[in-house]
Protein backbone atom coordinates (compact mmCIF):
# COMPACT_ATOMS: atom_id res chain seq x y z
CA UNK A 1 0.00 0.00 0.00
CA UNK A 2 1.32 3.38 -0.91
CA UNK A 3 1.93 6.13 1.59
CA UNK A 4 2.50 9.57 0.19
CA UNK A 5 4.84 11.47 2.47
CA UNK A 6 5.94 14.19 0.14
CA UNK A 7 8.91 12.45 -1.39
CA UNK A 8 6.74 11.24 -4.25
CA UNK A 9 4.83 14.41 -4.90
CA UNK A 10 7.19 15.95 -7.43
CA UNK A 11 4.80 14.80 -10.11
CA UNK A 12 2.32 17.50 -9.05
CA UNK A 13 1.93 20.24 -11.59
CA UNK A 14 2.13 23.87 -10.48
CA UNK A 15 0.23 24.73 -7.31
CA UNK A 16 -2.60 22.30 -7.90
CA UNK A 17 -2.77 19.68 -5.21
CA UNK A 18 -1.69 16.25 -6.31
CA UNK A 19 -4.67 14.02 -7.09
CA UNK A 20 -4.49 10.43 -5.96
CA UNK A 21 -6.97 7.76 -7.01
CA UNK A 22 -8.23 5.25 -4.52
CA UNK A 23 -9.52 2.03 -6.05
CA UNK A 24 -11.97 -0.46 -4.64
CA UNK A 25 -10.63 -2.12 -1.51
CA UNK A 26 -7.82 0.41 -1.37
CA UNK A 27 -6.98 3.40 0.78
CA UNK A 28 -4.64 6.37 0.68
CA UNK A 29 -3.44 8.71 3.41
CA UNK A 30 -1.78 12.08 2.98
CA UNK A 31 -0.15 14.77 5.09
CA UNK A 32 0.58 16.84 1.97
CA UNK A 33 -2.83 18.27 1.12
CA UNK A 34 -3.27 15.90 -1.80
CA UNK A 35 -6.77 15.39 -3.18
CA UNK A 36 -7.90 11.83 -2.70
CA UNK A 37 -10.55 10.58 -5.11
CA UNK A 38 -12.58 7.45 -5.60
CA UNK A 39 -15.28 6.68 -8.14
CA UNK A 40 -18.20 4.37 -8.76
CA UNK A 41 -19.48 3.75 -5.25
CA UNK A 42 -22.65 1.69 -5.51
CA UNK A 43 -23.21 -0.34 -2.39
CA UNK A 44 -19.57 0.32 -1.47
CA UNK A 45 -18.84 2.99 1.12
CA UNK A 46 -16.21 5.70 0.99
CA UNK A 47 -14.96 6.79 4.41
CA UNK A 48 -13.00 10.03 4.73
CA UNK A 49 -11.11 10.69 7.95
CA UNK A 50 -9.55 14.06 8.68
CA UNK A 51 -7.36 15.28 11.51
CA UNK A 52 -7.37 19.07 11.12
CA UNK A 53 -4.94 19.65 13.99
CA UNK A 54 -2.22 17.50 12.49
CA UNK A 55 -3.11 18.03 8.83
CA UNK A 56 -3.60 14.37 7.98
CA UNK A 57 -6.37 12.97 5.80
CA UNK A 58 -7.30 9.51 4.56
CA UNK A 59 -9.84 7.91 2.27
CA UNK A 60 -10.85 4.27 1.98
CA UNK A 61 -13.25 2.49 -0.42
CA UNK A 62 -14.74 -0.57 1.30
CA UNK A 63 -16.89 -3.20 -0.37
CA UNK A 64 -18.24 -5.59 2.26
CA UNK A 65 -19.22 -5.22 5.93
CA UNK A 66 -17.26 -7.76 7.92
CA UNK A 67 -13.84 -9.26 7.39
CA UNK A 68 -14.64 -12.44 9.32
CA UNK A 69 -17.33 -13.34 6.80
CA UNK A 70 -14.63 -14.76 4.58
CA UNK A 71 -10.93 -15.45 4.52
CA UNK A 72 -9.26 -12.67 2.66
CA UNK A 73 -5.91 -11.01 3.12
CA UNK A 74 -7.23 -7.63 2.05
CA UNK A 75 -8.46 -5.66 5.10
CA UNK A 76 -9.21 -2.55 3.02
CA UNK A 77 -12.05 -4.46 1.37
CA UNK A 78 -14.07 -4.57 4.59
CA UNK A 79 -15.88 -1.90 6.58
CA UNK A 80 -14.65 -3.09 9.97
CA UNK A 81 -11.01 -3.99 9.25
CA UNK A 82 -10.69 -1.19 6.69
CA UNK A 83 -11.80 1.53 9.08
CA UNK A 84 -9.29 0.29 11.66
CA UNK A 85 -6.56 0.13 9.03
CA UNK A 86 -7.21 3.69 7.86
CA UNK A 87 -7.04 4.98 11.44
CA UNK A 88 -3.74 3.18 12.04
CA UNK A 89 -2.19 4.40 8.78
CA UNK A 90 -3.16 8.00 9.58
CA UNK A 91 -1.60 7.66 13.02
CA UNK A 92 1.65 6.72 11.30
CA UNK A 93 1.59 10.13 9.59
CA UNK A 94 1.11 11.92 12.90
CA UNK A 95 -2.68 11.95 13.25
CA UNK A 96 -4.31 11.28 16.60
CA UNK A 97 -7.59 9.43 17.08
CA UNK A 98 -8.95 12.22 19.29
CA UNK A 99 -8.33 14.74 16.51
CA UNK A 100 -10.12 12.72 13.81
CA UNK A 101 -13.52 13.44 12.34
CA UNK A 102 -15.32 11.28 9.78
CA UNK A 103 -17.45 11.79 6.70
CA UNK A 104 -18.98 8.97 4.73
CA UNK A 105 -20.81 8.46 1.48
CA UNK A 106 -22.14 5.56 -0.58
CA UNK A 107 -23.93 2.47 0.63
CA UNK A 108 -26.66 2.74 -2.00
CA UNK A 109 -29.19 -0.07 -2.24
CA UNK A 110 -29.27 0.06 -6.06
CA UNK A 111 -29.43 -3.37 -7.71
CA UNK A 112 -29.56 -5.18 -4.42
CA UNK A 113 -31.16 -8.52 -5.15
CA UNK A 114 -30.99 -9.90 -1.62
CA UNK A 115 -34.43 -11.10 -0.68
CA UNK A 116 -34.31 -10.98 3.08
CA UNK A 117 -32.64 -8.77 5.66
CA UNK A 118 -30.88 -5.54 4.89
CA UNK A 119 -28.73 -5.09 1.81
CA UNK A 120 -24.95 -4.84 1.60
CA UNK A 121 -25.06 -1.03 1.30
CA UNK A 122 -26.93 -0.63 4.60
CA UNK A 123 -24.74 -3.13 6.36
CA UNK A 124 -21.59 -1.41 5.09
CA UNK A 125 -22.74 1.95 6.46
CA UNK A 126 -23.79 0.39 9.77
CA UNK A 127 -20.46 -1.36 10.17
CA UNK A 128 -18.39 1.77 9.42
CA UNK A 129 -20.43 3.76 11.96
CA UNK A 130 -20.04 1.03 14.55
CA UNK A 131 -16.27 0.83 14.15
CA UNK A 132 -15.95 4.63 14.27
CA UNK A 133 -17.95 4.60 17.48
CA UNK A 134 -15.51 2.18 19.06
CA UNK A 135 -12.83 4.82 18.53
CA UNK A 136 -15.17 7.69 19.52
CA UNK A 137 -14.62 9.34 16.15
CA UNK A 138 -17.57 11.67 15.38
CA UNK A 139 -19.34 11.53 11.99
CA UNK A 140 -19.56 15.12 10.75
CA UNK A 141 -21.28 14.55 7.45
CA UNK A 142 -22.77 11.83 5.34
CA UNK A 143 -24.58 11.20 2.07
CA UNK A 144 -25.62 7.57 2.16
CA UNK A 145 -28.27 5.15 0.91
CA UNK A 146 -30.62 5.91 -1.96
CA UNK A 147 -30.51 4.16 -5.30
CA UNK A 148 -27.74 5.94 -7.16
CA UNK A 149 -23.97 5.76 -7.51
CA UNK A 150 -21.46 8.28 -6.17
CA UNK A 151 -17.91 9.47 -6.71
CA UNK A 152 -15.88 11.27 -4.07
CA UNK A 153 -13.12 13.84 -3.78
CA UNK A 154 -11.55 14.52 -0.40
CA UNK A 155 -9.84 17.90 -0.29
CA UNK A 156 -7.20 17.29 2.32
CA UNK A 157 -6.41 20.96 2.84
CA UNK A 158 -9.85 21.55 4.36
CA UNK A 159 -11.30 18.10 4.99
CA UNK A 160 -14.17 18.84 2.61
CA UNK A 161 -15.66 15.80 0.94
CA UNK A 162 -17.25 16.50 -2.45
CA UNK A 163 -19.88 13.95 -3.51
CA UNK A 164 -20.79 13.61 -7.19
CA UNK A 165 -23.74 11.59 -8.46
CA UNK A 166 -24.70 10.80 -12.05
CA UNK A 167 -28.04 12.61 -12.05
CA UNK A 168 -27.69 14.99 -9.13
CA UNK A 169 -25.96 18.22 -8.13
CA UNK A 170 -22.59 17.94 -6.41
CA UNK A 171 -22.70 18.03 -2.65
CA UNK A 172 -20.01 19.32 -0.36
CA UNK A 173 -19.85 17.67 3.05
CA UNK B 1 -4.85 -28.44 -20.18
CA UNK B 2 -6.74 -27.99 -16.98
CA UNK B 3 -7.24 -24.47 -15.84
CA UNK B 4 -6.83 -24.12 -12.13
CA UNK B 5 -8.38 -21.17 -10.35
CA UNK B 6 -5.41 -20.84 -8.00
CA UNK B 7 -3.03 -20.84 -10.94
CA UNK B 8 -5.14 -18.25 -12.75
CA UNK B 9 -4.91 -16.11 -9.65
CA UNK B 10 -1.13 -16.40 -9.62
CA UNK B 11 -0.97 -15.47 -13.29
CA UNK B 12 -3.18 -12.52 -12.60
CA UNK B 13 -0.94 -11.26 -9.81
CA UNK B 14 2.05 -11.69 -12.09
CA UNK B 15 0.42 -9.70 -14.83
CA UNK B 16 -0.47 -6.97 -12.35
CA UNK B 17 3.02 -6.81 -10.86
CA UNK B 18 4.51 -6.81 -14.33
CA UNK B 19 2.25 -3.97 -15.42
CA UNK B 20 3.07 -2.01 -12.27
CA UNK B 21 6.77 -2.52 -12.91
CA UNK B 22 6.29 -1.32 -16.48
CA UNK B 23 4.42 1.75 -15.21
CA UNK B 24 7.17 2.54 -12.71
CA UNK B 25 9.77 2.28 -15.46
CA UNK B 26 7.84 4.77 -17.51
CA UNK B 27 7.45 7.14 -14.55
CA UNK B 28 11.20 7.05 -13.98
CA UNK B 29 11.90 7.91 -17.59
CA UNK B 30 9.28 10.56 -18.14
CA UNK B 31 8.12 11.78 -14.73
CA UNK B 32 4.56 10.80 -15.62
CA UNK B 33 2.92 8.79 -12.85
CA UNK B 34 0.38 6.17 -13.78
CA UNK B 35 -1.76 3.56 -12.14
CA UNK B 36 -2.70 0.09 -13.25
CA UNK B 37 -6.47 0.01 -13.56
CA UNK B 38 -7.20 -3.50 -14.66
CA UNK B 39 -5.41 -6.71 -15.29
CA UNK B 40 -7.27 -9.64 -16.61
CA UNK B 41 -6.76 -12.96 -18.24
CA UNK B 42 -9.15 -13.75 -21.04
CA UNK B 43 -9.72 -16.86 -23.01
CA UNK B 44 -10.52 -15.64 -26.48
CA UNK B 45 -11.03 -16.98 -29.93
CA UNK B 46 -7.92 -16.43 -31.99
CA UNK B 47 -9.99 -14.44 -34.41
CA UNK B 48 -11.20 -12.08 -31.70
CA UNK B 49 -7.84 -11.10 -30.26
CA UNK B 50 -7.47 -7.37 -29.93
CA UNK B 51 -11.06 -6.68 -30.83
CA UNK B 52 -11.31 -3.90 -28.28
CA UNK B 53 -8.58 -1.94 -30.03
CA UNK B 54 -11.18 -1.02 -32.61
CA UNK B 55 -10.15 0.81 -35.75
CA UNK B 56 -7.97 3.47 -34.13
CA UNK B 57 -4.34 3.91 -35.08
CA UNK B 58 -2.00 2.37 -32.57
CA UNK B 59 1.76 2.20 -32.12
CA UNK B 60 3.93 0.12 -29.87
CA UNK B 61 6.53 -2.57 -29.60
CA UNK B 62 6.37 -6.30 -29.93
CA UNK B 63 8.76 -9.08 -29.09
CA UNK B 64 8.97 -12.79 -28.56
CA UNK B 65 10.04 -14.45 -25.34
CA UNK B 66 11.09 -17.93 -24.36
CA UNK B 67 12.14 -19.86 -21.30
CA UNK B 68 9.85 -20.76 -18.43
CA UNK B 69 7.11 -19.28 -20.54
CA UNK B 70 7.20 -18.69 -24.27
CA UNK B 71 5.17 -16.66 -26.69
CA UNK B 72 4.72 -13.15 -27.97
CA UNK B 73 4.00 -9.92 -26.23
CA UNK B 74 3.10 -6.44 -27.32
CA UNK B 75 2.74 -3.08 -25.66
CA UNK B 76 0.35 -0.78 -27.44
CA UNK B 77 -0.51 2.90 -27.18
CA UNK B 78 -3.19 4.84 -28.96
CA UNK B 79 -1.19 6.86 -31.45
CA UNK B 80 -2.87 10.20 -30.83
CA UNK B 81 -2.02 9.93 -27.15
CA UNK B 82 1.69 9.34 -27.51
CA UNK B 83 2.89 12.91 -28.07
CA UNK B 84 2.87 13.61 -24.34
CA UNK B 85 5.09 10.71 -23.35
CA UNK B 86 7.36 11.09 -26.35
CA UNK B 87 7.89 14.77 -25.43
CA UNK B 88 8.48 13.87 -21.80
CA UNK B 89 11.24 11.49 -22.83
CA UNK B 90 12.79 13.42 -25.73
CA UNK B 91 11.71 17.04 -25.96
CA UNK B 92 11.04 17.99 -29.56
CA UNK B 93 10.77 14.39 -30.75
CA UNK B 94 7.02 14.29 -31.27
CA UNK B 95 7.26 16.44 -34.39
CA UNK B 96 9.83 14.16 -36.00
CA UNK B 97 8.48 10.82 -37.11
CA UNK B 98 11.63 8.77 -36.80
CA UNK B 99 12.54 10.32 -33.47
CA UNK B 100 9.04 9.73 -32.18
CA UNK B 101 9.33 6.15 -33.32
CA UNK B 102 12.60 5.57 -31.52
CA UNK B 103 11.21 7.21 -28.39
CA UNK B 104 8.24 4.83 -28.45
CA UNK B 105 10.60 1.94 -29.03
CA UNK B 106 12.77 3.00 -26.11
CA UNK B 107 9.78 3.44 -23.80
CA UNK B 108 8.30 0.15 -24.93
CA UNK B 109 11.55 -1.69 -24.47
CA UNK B 110 12.09 -0.50 -20.92
CA UNK B 111 8.51 -1.03 -19.90
CA UNK B 112 8.32 -4.50 -21.34
CA UNK B 113 11.63 -5.55 -19.84
CA UNK B 114 10.10 -4.60 -16.49
CA UNK B 115 7.03 -6.63 -17.33
CA UNK B 116 8.90 -9.78 -18.32
CA UNK B 117 11.45 -9.51 -15.50
CA UNK B 118 8.60 -9.46 -13.02
CA UNK B 119 7.39 -12.82 -14.31
CA UNK B 120 10.82 -14.40 -14.42
CA UNK B 121 11.57 -13.29 -10.89
CA UNK B 122 8.37 -14.73 -9.54
CA UNK B 123 8.85 -18.03 -11.33
CA UNK B 124 12.49 -18.17 -10.24
CA UNK B 125 13.37 -18.95 -13.82
CA UNK B 126 14.87 -17.28 -16.84
CA UNK B 127 12.79 -15.74 -19.59
CA UNK B 128 14.75 -14.38 -22.53
CA UNK B 129 13.33 -12.03 -25.05
CA UNK B 130 14.15 -10.94 -28.55
CA UNK B 131 14.93 -7.27 -29.27
CA UNK B 132 11.75 -5.24 -29.47
CA UNK B 133 10.35 -4.37 -32.86
CA UNK B 134 8.39 -1.21 -33.53
CA UNK B 135 4.83 -1.81 -34.70
CA UNK B 136 2.14 0.48 -35.98
CA UNK B 137 -1.23 -0.01 -37.54
CA UNK B 138 -4.88 0.10 -36.82
CA UNK B 139 -6.53 -2.07 -34.26
CA UNK B 140 -6.11 -5.79 -34.02
CA UNK B 141 -4.03 -6.34 -37.13
CA UNK B 142 -0.90 -5.12 -35.38
CA UNK B 143 -1.06 -7.70 -32.63
CA UNK B 144 1.12 -10.82 -32.72
CA UNK B 145 -0.51 -13.42 -34.90
CA UNK B 146 -0.16 -16.18 -32.33
CA UNK B 147 0.40 -18.93 -34.90
CA UNK B 148 2.40 -20.67 -32.21
CA UNK B 149 -0.83 -22.04 -30.77
CA UNK B 150 -1.29 -24.64 -33.45
CA UNK B 151 -4.46 -26.60 -33.16
CA UNK B 152 -5.86 -24.52 -30.35
CA UNK B 153 -8.60 -22.14 -31.23
CA UNK B 154 -8.68 -20.49 -27.86
CA UNK B 155 -5.83 -18.33 -26.70
CA UNK B 156 -5.07 -16.84 -23.33
CA UNK B 157 -4.57 -13.12 -23.48
CA UNK B 158 -3.26 -11.10 -20.56
CA UNK B 159 -4.36 -7.54 -20.71
CA UNK B 160 -3.54 -4.56 -18.54
CA UNK B 161 -4.98 -1.09 -18.80
CA UNK B 162 -2.91 1.71 -17.35
CA UNK B 163 -4.01 5.29 -16.92
CA UNK B 164 -2.09 8.38 -16.05
CA UNK B 165 -3.31 10.99 -13.66
CA UNK B 166 -4.46 13.95 -15.66
CA UNK B 167 -2.97 12.60 -18.90
CA UNK B 168 -5.07 11.04 -21.61
CA UNK B 169 -2.64 8.20 -22.10
CA UNK B 170 -3.66 4.61 -21.88
CA UNK B 171 -1.86 1.51 -22.90
CA UNK B 172 -2.52 -2.16 -23.24
CA UNK B 173 -0.13 -5.00 -22.69
CA UNK B 174 -1.02 -8.17 -24.53
CA UNK B 175 0.73 -11.38 -23.75
CA UNK B 176 0.01 -14.41 -25.85
CA UNK B 177 1.70 -17.41 -24.30
CA UNK B 178 2.34 -20.57 -26.24
CA UNK B 179 0.00 -23.34 -25.29
CA UNK B 180 2.31 -26.07 -24.02
CA UNK B 181 4.60 -24.12 -21.63
CA UNK B 182 1.52 -22.33 -20.35
CA UNK B 183 -0.24 -25.63 -19.68
CA UNK B 184 2.79 -26.96 -17.85
CA UNK B 185 3.05 -23.88 -15.67
CA UNK B 186 -0.66 -23.97 -15.04
CA UNK B 187 -0.38 -27.54 -13.78
CA UNK B 188 2.64 -26.67 -11.65
CA UNK B 189 1.04 -23.67 -10.01
CA UNK B 190 -2.33 -25.30 -9.44
CA UNK B 191 -2.95 -26.57 -5.95
CA UNK B 192 -6.39 -28.05 -5.56
CA UNK B 193 -7.56 -30.52 -8.14
CA UNK B 194 -11.18 -29.51 -7.39
CA UNK B 195 -10.51 -26.05 -8.72
CA UNK B 196 -9.37 -27.17 -12.13
CA UNK B 197 -11.52 -26.70 -15.19
CA UNK B 198 -10.56 -28.52 -18.38
CA UNK B 199 -9.77 -25.82 -20.90
CA UNK B 200 -11.96 -27.47 -23.51
CA UNK B 201 -14.92 -26.82 -21.27
CA UNK B 202 -14.01 -23.21 -20.70
CA UNK B 203 -13.87 -22.93 -24.46
CA UNK B 204 -17.28 -24.52 -24.69
CA UNK B 205 -18.50 -21.94 -22.25
CA UNK B 206 -17.22 -19.26 -24.58
CA UNK B 207 -19.22 -20.90 -27.32
CA UNK B 208 -22.26 -21.02 -25.10
CA UNK B 209 -21.94 -17.34 -24.44
CA UNK B 210 -21.65 -16.66 -28.12
CA UNK B 211 -24.85 -18.63 -28.71
CA UNK B 212 -26.54 -16.68 -25.95
CA UNK B 213 -25.50 -13.41 -27.53
CA UNK B 214 -26.70 -14.57 -30.96
CA UNK B 215 -30.02 -15.43 -29.48
CA UNK B 216 -30.24 -12.05 -27.79
CA UNK B 217 -29.39 -10.40 -31.11
CA UNK B 218 -32.03 -12.50 -32.85
CA UNK B 219 -34.61 -11.32 -30.33
CA UNK B 220 -33.71 -7.70 -31.00
CA UNK B 221 -34.00 -8.34 -34.71
CA UNK B 222 -37.35 -10.04 -34.35
CA UNK B 223 -38.68 -7.14 -32.34
CA UNK B 224 -37.31 -4.36 -34.50
CA UNK B 225 -36.86 -5.88 -37.93
CA UNK B 226 -33.33 -4.48 -37.96
CA UNK B 227 -30.51 -6.89 -38.63
CA UNK B 228 -28.48 -7.20 -35.46
CA UNK B 229 -25.10 -8.82 -35.19
CA UNK B 230 -23.54 -10.53 -32.20
CA UNK B 231 -19.92 -9.53 -31.78
CA UNK B 232 -17.06 -10.51 -29.49
CA UNK B 233 -17.66 -12.72 -26.59
CA UNK B 234 -15.03 -13.66 -24.13
CA UNK B 235 -14.70 -15.04 -20.69
CA UNK B 236 -12.13 -13.49 -18.43
CA UNK B 237 -10.85 -14.08 -14.96
CA UNK B 238 -10.02 -11.27 -12.61
CA UNK B 239 -9.87 -10.39 -8.91
CA UNK B 240 -13.37 -9.45 -7.85
CA UNK B 241 -12.36 -5.94 -6.80
CA UNK B 242 -11.15 -5.30 -10.36
CA UNK B 243 -14.52 -6.10 -11.92
CA UNK B 244 -16.13 -2.65 -11.46
CA UNK B 245 -12.91 -0.99 -12.66
CA UNK B 246 -13.39 -2.53 -16.08
CA UNK B 247 -16.37 -0.29 -16.47
CA UNK B 248 -15.53 3.33 -16.92
CA UNK B 249 -16.96 6.43 -15.35
CA UNK B 250 -19.31 7.07 -18.26
CA UNK B 251 -23.03 6.93 -17.73
CA UNK B 252 -24.93 3.92 -19.00
CA UNK B 253 -28.55 2.93 -19.29
CA UNK B 254 -29.57 -0.67 -19.09
CA UNK B 255 -31.06 -3.51 -17.12
CA UNK B 256 -29.81 -5.98 -14.54
CA UNK B 257 -31.25 -9.29 -13.43
CA UNK B 258 -30.27 -11.99 -11.02
CA UNK B 259 -30.44 -15.45 -12.56
CA UNK B 260 -30.77 -18.68 -10.67
CA UNK B 261 -29.92 -22.19 -11.73
CA UNK B 262 -26.54 -23.70 -12.40
CA UNK B 263 -24.77 -21.35 -12.28
CA UNK B 264 -26.51 -18.46 -10.56
CA UNK B 265 -25.30 -14.91 -10.94
CA UNK B 266 -26.09 -11.56 -12.49
CA UNK B 267 -26.64 -10.42 -16.03
CA UNK B 268 -26.41 -6.83 -17.17
CA UNK B 269 -27.38 -5.28 -20.50
CA UNK B 270 -25.83 -1.84 -21.00
CA UNK B 271 -26.14 0.96 -23.56
CA UNK B 272 -24.19 4.18 -23.50
CA UNK B 273 -26.58 7.12 -23.24
CA UNK B 274 -26.44 8.01 -26.93
CA UNK B 275 -26.97 4.41 -28.01
CA UNK B 276 -29.87 4.17 -25.60
CA UNK B 277 -31.58 7.14 -27.24
CA UNK B 278 -30.84 5.94 -30.77
CA UNK B 279 -31.85 2.38 -30.16
CA UNK B 280 -35.02 3.29 -28.31
CA UNK B 281 -36.12 5.50 -31.17
CA UNK B 282 -35.05 3.24 -33.99
CA UNK B 283 -35.89 -0.16 -32.67
CA UNK B 284 -39.01 0.45 -30.66
CA UNK B 285 -42.32 1.02 -32.36
CA UNK B 286 -43.06 4.18 -30.40
CA UNK B 287 -42.83 7.90 -31.08
CA UNK B 288 -40.51 9.72 -28.70
CA UNK B 289 -41.26 13.21 -27.38
CA UNK B 290 -37.70 14.39 -26.99
CA UNK B 291 -34.14 13.87 -28.22
CA UNK B 292 -32.91 13.77 -24.66
CA UNK B 293 -33.06 10.59 -22.67
CA UNK B 294 -36.59 10.49 -21.25
CA UNK B 295 -38.60 8.03 -19.18
CA UNK B 296 -40.13 6.88 -22.45
CA UNK B 297 -36.69 5.95 -23.78
CA UNK B 298 -35.93 4.22 -20.53
CA UNK B 299 -39.09 2.14 -20.74
CA UNK B 300 -38.10 1.07 -24.24
CA UNK B 301 -34.64 0.13 -22.95
CA UNK B 302 -36.22 -1.85 -20.16
CA UNK B 303 -38.25 -3.82 -22.67
CA UNK B 304 -35.22 -4.32 -24.89
CA UNK B 305 -33.09 -5.36 -21.92
CA UNK B 306 -35.74 -7.88 -21.05
CA UNK B 307 -35.82 -9.60 -24.43
CA UNK B 308 -32.03 -9.55 -24.71
CA UNK B 309 -31.71 -11.09 -21.26
CA UNK B 310 -34.26 -13.80 -22.08
CA UNK B 311 -32.46 -14.58 -25.31
CA UNK B 312 -29.09 -14.80 -23.62
CA UNK B 313 -30.32 -16.93 -20.75
CA UNK B 314 -32.18 -19.25 -23.15
CA UNK B 315 -28.95 -19.75 -25.05
CA UNK B 316 -27.29 -20.95 -21.86
CA UNK B 317 -30.21 -23.08 -20.78
CA UNK B 318 -30.18 -24.86 -24.17
CA UNK B 319 -26.59 -25.90 -23.77
CA UNK B 320 -26.92 -26.83 -20.12
CA UNK B 321 -30.24 -28.54 -20.84
CA UNK B 322 -31.73 -27.20 -17.69
CA UNK B 323 -33.83 -24.21 -16.91
CA UNK B 324 -32.23 -20.95 -15.94
CA UNK B 325 -34.66 -18.55 -14.27
CA UNK B 326 -34.21 -14.82 -13.92
CA UNK B 327 -35.80 -12.00 -11.96
CA UNK B 328 -37.66 -9.24 -13.81
CA UNK B 329 -35.14 -6.72 -15.15
CA UNK B 330 -34.36 -3.66 -13.08
CA UNK B 331 -33.69 -0.51 -14.99
CA UNK B 332 -30.44 1.29 -14.20
CA UNK B 333 -29.14 4.66 -15.32
CA UNK B 334 -25.89 5.54 -13.63
CA UNK B 335 -22.10 5.56 -13.85
CA UNK B 336 -20.99 2.22 -15.35
CA UNK B 337 -18.71 1.45 -12.46
CA UNK B 338 -21.40 2.16 -9.86
CA UNK B 339 -23.84 -0.15 -11.65
CA UNK B 340 -21.46 -3.10 -11.45
CA UNK B 341 -20.27 -2.33 -7.94
CA UNK B 342 -23.27 -3.71 -5.99
CA UNK B 343 -23.36 -6.83 -8.18
CA UNK B 344 -19.67 -7.49 -7.59
CA UNK B 345 -20.21 -6.90 -3.87
CA UNK B 346 -23.04 -9.45 -3.77
CA UNK B 347 -20.80 -12.04 -5.43
CA UNK B 348 -17.95 -10.92 -3.20
CA UNK B 349 -19.70 -12.33 -0.17
CA UNK B 350 -18.74 -15.78 -1.41
CA UNK B 351 -15.73 -15.41 -3.70
CA UNK B 352 -12.58 -13.39 -4.22
CA UNK B 353 -12.25 -13.81 -7.96
CA UNK B 354 -14.73 -13.60 -10.73
CA UNK B 355 -15.28 -15.00 -14.17
CA UNK B 356 -16.72 -12.19 -16.26
CA UNK B 357 -18.48 -12.84 -19.53
CA UNK B 358 -18.52 -9.97 -22.00
CA UNK B 359 -20.41 -9.78 -25.28
CA UNK B 360 -21.30 -7.01 -27.65
CA UNK B 361 -23.81 -6.56 -30.38
CA UNK B 362 -24.38 -3.94 -33.01
CA UNK B 363 -26.31 -3.22 -36.16
CA UNK B 364 -25.12 -1.81 -39.45
CA UNK B 365 -28.30 0.13 -40.03
CA UNK B 366 -28.39 2.06 -36.79
CA UNK B 367 -25.44 3.48 -34.89
CA UNK B 368 -25.66 1.65 -31.62
CA UNK B 369 -23.69 -0.70 -29.49
CA UNK B 370 -24.83 -2.77 -26.59
CA UNK B 371 -22.93 -4.83 -24.11
CA UNK B 372 -24.03 -7.89 -22.22
CA UNK B 373 -22.08 -8.89 -19.15
CA UNK B 374 -22.64 -11.92 -17.00
CA UNK B 375 -21.17 -12.43 -13.56
CA UNK B 376 -21.71 -16.06 -12.60
CA UNK B 377 -21.06 -17.51 -9.18
CA UNK B 378 -17.54 -18.89 -9.57
CA UNK B 379 -18.01 -22.17 -7.71
CA UNK B 380 -21.30 -22.94 -9.44
CA UNK B 381 -19.79 -22.13 -12.80
CA UNK B 382 -17.03 -24.63 -12.16
CA UNK B 383 -19.60 -27.25 -11.19
CA UNK B 384 -21.76 -26.51 -14.20
CA UNK B 385 -18.74 -26.90 -16.47
CA UNK B 386 -17.78 -30.14 -14.78
CA UNK B 387 -21.18 -31.59 -15.57
CA UNK B 388 -21.14 -30.27 -19.10
CA UNK B 389 -21.25 -32.88 -21.82
CA UNK B 390 -19.14 -31.48 -24.61
CA UNK B 391 -20.87 -33.55 -27.30
CA UNK B 392 -24.24 -32.19 -26.25
CA UNK B 393 -22.94 -28.69 -26.81
CA UNK B 394 -21.94 -29.62 -30.31
CA UNK B 395 -25.45 -30.90 -30.98
CA UNK B 396 -26.95 -27.72 -29.61
CA UNK B 397 -24.58 -25.73 -31.75
CA UNK B 398 -25.91 -27.50 -34.80
CA UNK B 399 -29.43 -26.64 -33.72
CA UNK B 400 -28.64 -23.00 -33.16
CA UNK B 401 -27.09 -22.85 -36.59
CA UNK B 402 -30.39 -24.05 -38.01
CA UNK B 403 -32.27 -21.40 -36.10
CA UNK B 404 -30.11 -18.54 -37.31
Amino acid sequence: MKVYDGSQSEGAVGDDPERIKVGIAEYEVTAENAELTTSGLGSCVGLALYDARNGVAGLIHVMLPESDEMEDGKPAKFADAGTELLIEEMKKLGATVTGMTAKLAGGSDMLDFSESGSGIGDRNIEQVRETLQEYNIPVEGEDVGGDHGRSLRLESATGDLVVKSANKENQRL
Amino acid sequence: MKVDVEALDTFNQLAREGAEEATRSLAQMTGINGSVDVTKISLVDRGDIGEQLGDKAHVGVQFGFEGALAGDTALIFEEDQTAEIVEALMPGAAADESMAQSAIQEIGNIMMSGFIDGWAEYLGATINHTPPGYIEGSGEELLPKSDTVKGHDQVFVFRSDINWEGEPVKFFIYMLPEYEPMAELMAELGTEADNAIPIEKLAVFNQMTRDGTKKAAANVQQMSGIETEAEVSQISFTPLVDVPKQFGEDTYVGTAVEFTGAPSGFLIVLFDEQSAITVAEALMPVEMDSDELTDQHKMAIEELGNIMTSGFVDGWANVLQQSVEHTPPRLVHDMGRAIIDPLAAQLGQHQQHAFVIDSKMKTDEVEFESEIHALPNEKELREALEGLDVTRVEETEANTEEIF
